[in-house]
């Protein structure tokens, strides 16, 4: 869980109880983050996956600032614009995922599959 | 001083927020929360419940937010309860088009678990 934000005013218990509901909740970020990476990857986009990965983008941007990440429900709000027309940039789309993996993710931490 | 205990229906889909929000408004306001994962689920516990508010997404399968709301207001038992939705739809135009709705308030998405009973306090008008 990133350490700025609003959860770092929180009270040690509360603060430990988000942070338990974050890594419960990992499998279903890695899956949102990976269907956003087969839409960037995807040439041509079919507009269900277009549409799949605009809505995943819209939760993680109403859920990630919850946890602290800010600049990750930033990212994904970017990511939810750009998946909202009928032929997305997919490099301006790869780039804001990749941001938003990096994000959540750094290279330098072990990440889950 | 006497702490009022408010009772709140949480309706989304979507399992972590129904999770923070409940840890929110149980660990930090101490208030009771009931959780419904559909708009069908919540106006069916609503009569039973009786809620002191609902707290409800906008955008779930099935049944949307604003949809369940018109359904609500058409049950005499649970019309009267003040029903918040919450988006995390930024533009101006679904701003305006949640709150013509004629919904108590609009609580945005992501919301700040410390200060979620605060704001759920001001839009209705409750006192601290």
């Amino acid at each position: 869980m990133a350490d700025s934000g609003a959860s770092s005013q929180l009270p040690e218990k509360t603060r430990a109880l988000l942070q338990d509901l974050w890594e419960r909740n990992l499998p279903i970020i890695h899956g949102r983050l990976n269907l956003l990476d087969e839409a960037a990857n995807s040439e041509p986009l079919p507009d269900k996956l277009r549409i799949d990965a605009m809505n995943v983008a819209h939760k993680l941007a109403g859920s990630l600032g919850m946890f602290g990440f800010t600049e990750g429900t930033r990212l994904a709000r970017q990511l939810e614009l750009a998946l909202d027309v009928p032929a997305p940039d997919s490099a301006y789309v790869a780039l804001l995922s990749r941001q938003l993996r990096e994000e959540l993710f750094p290279s330098s931490s072990p990440t889950a599959p | 001083m006497l702490v009022t205990v408010r009772h709140i229906l949480i309706i989304d889909d979507e399992d972590d927020i129904r999770e923070v929000a409940s840890l929110s408004l149980e660990a930090v306001a101490g208030w009771k929360v009931s959780t419904a994962n559909s708009a069908s689920q919540g106006i069916a516990v609503a009569p039973g419940l009786q809620p002191d508010a609902i707290l409800m997404d906008v955008m779930m399968p099935g049944m949307d937010g604003p949809t369940a709301f018109r359904a609500m207001q058409a049950v005499a038992s649970i019309a009267h309860i003040p029903v918040i939705l919450l988006t995390a739809k930024v533009q101006a135009q679904d701003q305006r088009r949640f709150a013509d709705l004629g919904v108590a308030a609009v609580l945005f998405k992501p919301f700040d678990p410390l200060q979620l009973a605060t704001q759920i306090s001001k839009a209705l008008g409750w006192p601290d």
